[in-house]
């Protein structure tokens, strides 16, 4: 961990994302996605509906993988890592059509999110993790697979036994957790509903048990996907704090999606602008609010007589 | 550090608190156990005699049905080769316990102590325990391994698999062992017995006609030792990283997968944890006096029976599992000769009651219901000469059919008995309830 840490304090990016390309068939959903975002940096992502925004976040998270590209978080690639371990380097991100676990109550939904910071997998298994697109010779893959699976299986029936016998270990864990889970509810307002099933909150308090769960991972980067959808002026404004906030309390480094451009201008220090799966503008909202490529983008074209 | 990880370190309690509560559940389980086997003979009057044996079938059925709620209620993977699971298990432990016996002891018949004793009276004849319940014990974690190991089998090409393709690749596993078995030949005698080194014997598994032969150690006492393992294990599981991880898994893969739970790793678990409790439910089987160990017994039609306890209790509570097991193996019992008909409903409508808080639900209209027509048809049966017994298969399914439309989440929907107490708290009465929140 020690060389990531110099990395960061060498000024570099915390999460650097360099020429990223995804194409389904013939269309290029993501062409040449660079992106860099300092340690708590504030980041809009903003373009027309379709533009590949959402799609930047799979690439992030792994829920799909890049054609080409790469994504650094401190110095290490995560592109080609499978989603569950991207979320153990430290990256969590909400979705754009809320996927809570509806029929959990509030405080499992939290809970079960806890899971990756109590101690369990040293720091070394999963970065011995096998990446799906490491390009070394096939014995030595399969080796090193065979090997990581022989670990894995041997943590795991550990971990079993603990559970089943309920160790001392596994009491501290859970009780960490549960303490964990409510403080994290009690900070978003949601520890008086906590037994209800996540179905039942009211739309606004499901989108901000989102964001409780995915900060339940200890997140050092935060991935918002349309955090503001939905939602009137005044819940607005509330979530415009909220996220300033997170940002200071937790740390955190944040990229945020949104459509509604008041609201990213209003807290976003930075901002970027898709079209087309390509990166047409990025700098600060007042730059970006008077690129005509952004105009364009958003308003079309300007009509050859209004010159 | 993680401040979470420093957190749990501290929060560790003192060693002889963690071993106390550590041994409650397990000792509870144990002393039941033997409880049962003491006095399950004094248990029912002559006349239900038949009931000591179908308390022993309800016992290895809430072990099918607990084990298969944690594949199909708590990582909601739909799983129809319960059966096979549960005949590798039945057919390892057979083999294990038939020619094992013979290697061991020069015969096949039982050599346990009081708690494999079949005979009646159970009381303390001999000694408590002896070397056959040691090997019995062993046979059947042997049975729970190799069915643990087709749990891996089954789950690693299911990993990618969902929803109809994986019942189907289960469906297939299941009859793939069926045939296997069909095709073997039937149990070596006790003479012909030395003519065949232990690798030929793996052929003698009794073929269609089943396994015959192997000592009967199955007792109350190792069928409800088990099953409260199962029970426990089932339980400390859902309140674990675990249990938590399967259901988020149930609820929604990706966004399981974005908070770092390795849904393929934790599918596997499952069917693995699953099946060791299916193939020791199958050893158990095996072992029973009166049950044949063939290989129709174990069919796809035994899968579908776990599924509607599971289904019937409601998927993914373990109490629900627990009383649709012991619903659909009493009923159809029960049902031969209905008796206590007021008794049993007025159980059943109050536990009814207590769930919708003490207010007319439909599940209470239904169980009055079903109480007020099982007793019109006593009635009819003893009065104009019914055969009812004959009859009993219909209104089995029809019962099912009744509770399947009027509570189709299960009977205890995706909570446990003891969260009647939770949602007393949560709503008081009077308030009205959010749609679905109450079962």
């Amino acid at each position: 961990m020690n060389a990531s840490e110099d990395h960061i304090a060498a000024g570099a990016p915390l999460l650097d994302i360099r020429g990223l390309s995804l194409a389904f068939g013939g269309l290029k959903a993501v062409n040449e996605f660079s992106l860099a975002l300092r340690p708590n940096a504030l980041q809009g992502l903003i373009g027309p509906n379709g533009a590949g925004k959402t799609t930047v976040f799979n690439l992030i998270t792994g829920v799909y993988r890049p054609d080409a590209g790469s994504i650094l978080l401190a110095g290490r690639r995560l592109n080609g890592l499978k989603p569950h371990l991207i979320a153990e380097a430290g990256v969590a991100r909400t979705f754009q059509n809320i996927r809570l676990f509806g029929d959990l109550s509030v405080f499992d939904n939290v809970c079960v999110a806890c899971h990756l910071r109590t101690g369990r997998t040293p720091a070394a298994m999963t970065l011995a993790a096998p990446r799906e697109d490491a390009p070394r010779h096939i014995a030595f893959r399969a080796a090193r697979t065979g090997a990581h699976a022989l670990l894995h299986m041997a943590l795991t029936a550990h971990d079993l036994a603990t559970v089943l016998l309920r160790t001392r270990r596994h009491l501290g864990e859970e009780r960490a957790i549960r303490e964990r889970a409510l403080h994290l509810l009690s900070m978003f307002h949601l520890d008086h509903r906590k037994d209800e099933l996540a179905r039942n909150l009211p739309y606004g308090d499901q989108r901000r048990l989102e964001i409780a769960r995915a900060l339940a991972t200890n997140p050092r980067v935060l991935l918002l996907d349309e955090p503001a959808a939905g939602m009137n002026t005044q819940e607005k404004r509330d979530l415009a704090g909220l996220i300033r906030r997170l940002r200071d309390e937790f740390r955190l480094t944040l990229l945020l999606i949104d459509h509604d451009v008041g609201l990213i201008m209003d807290i976003c220090e930075r901002i970027t602008v898709l079209d087309y799966g390509q990166v047409i503008a990025c700098g600060q909202p007042s730059e970006v609010q008077n690129d005509p490529k952004v105009i364009e983008a958003y308003l079309g074209e300007p009509m050859p007589h209004a010159e | 550090m993680e401040l979470l990880a420093t957190r749990a370190r501290d929060y560790r309690p003192p060693t002889w608190l963690a071993i106390l509560r550590g041994l409650l559940g397990p000792t509870i389980v144990v002393l039941l156990a033997v409880v049962l086997q003491r006095y399950s003979k004094s248990l029912f009057a002559d006349e239900y005699r038949v009931w000591d044996d179908v308390l022993l079938k309800v016992g290895v059925n809430v072990i099918l049905a607990v084990s298969l709620n944690i594949v199909n209620g708590y990582t909601g993977q739909f799983s129809i080769g319960h059966a096979g699971f549960m005949a590798v298990g039945g057919y390892t432990a057979a083999f294990l316990s038939y020619y094992g016996s013979f290697a061991l002891w020069g015969d096949t018949m039982p050599h346990g102590g009081f708690l494999s004793c079949v005979s009646e009276p159970a009381e303390f004849v001999g000694r408590f325990a002896d070397t056959g319940d040691a090997w019995f014990l062993l046979v059947l974690l042997a049975a729970g391994l190799a069915a643990a190991l087709a749990g891996v089998v089954v789950g690693l090409p299911s990993i990618r698999l969902r929803g109809d393709y994986l019942a189907i690749v289960t469906l297939g596993f299941g009859e793939i062992v069926r045939v296997l078995l069909d095709s073997t030949e039937g149990t070596l005698s006790a003479e012909e017995i030395p003519e065949h080194s232990w690798a030929s014997r793996a052929h003698y598994l009794g073929g269609p006609m089943g396994f015959f032969g192997q000592p009967f150690y199955t007792t109350h006492f190792w069928v409800w030792l088990f099953a409260g393992v199962t029970i426990l294990t089932a339980y400390r599981l859902k309140a674990s990283t675990f249990g938590r991880a399967f259901l988020a898994i149930r609820e929604n893969e990706v966004a399981a997968q974005s908070i770092g739970v390795s849904t393929t790793s934790y599918k596997v678990y499952a069917f693995v944890i699953s099946a060791f409790f299916a193939g020791i439910a199958g050893a158990l089987y095996a072992h029973q006096l009166g049950n044949a160990l063939a290989p129709s017994e174990l069919c796809y039609q035994k899968s579908f029976d776990v599924i509607i306890m599971v289904v019937i209790g409601g998927m993914g509570s373990i109490t629900g599992s627990i009383l649709g097991a012991v619903l659909v193996t009493a009923l159809p019992e029960w049902l031969r000769q209905p008796t206590h008909v007021w008794h049993v409903g007025l159980a059943m409508i109050l536990v009814a009651l207590a769930f919708s808080r003490f207010r007319v639900s439909r599940t209470v209209v239904l169980m009055a219901l079903l109480t007020a027509a099982l007793e019109l048809m006593r009635f009819l049966s003893l009065h104009y000469e019914v055969n009812l017994e004959r009859y009993r298969m219909i209104l089995y399914a029809l019962s099912l059919i009744a509770f399947m439309l009027l509570r189709p989440q299960g009977f205890f929907g995706v909570y446990e008995a003891w969260d009647a107490v939770r949602f007393w708290r949560l709503r008081p009465r009077g308030k009205t309830a959010a749609v679905g929140a109450t079962p």
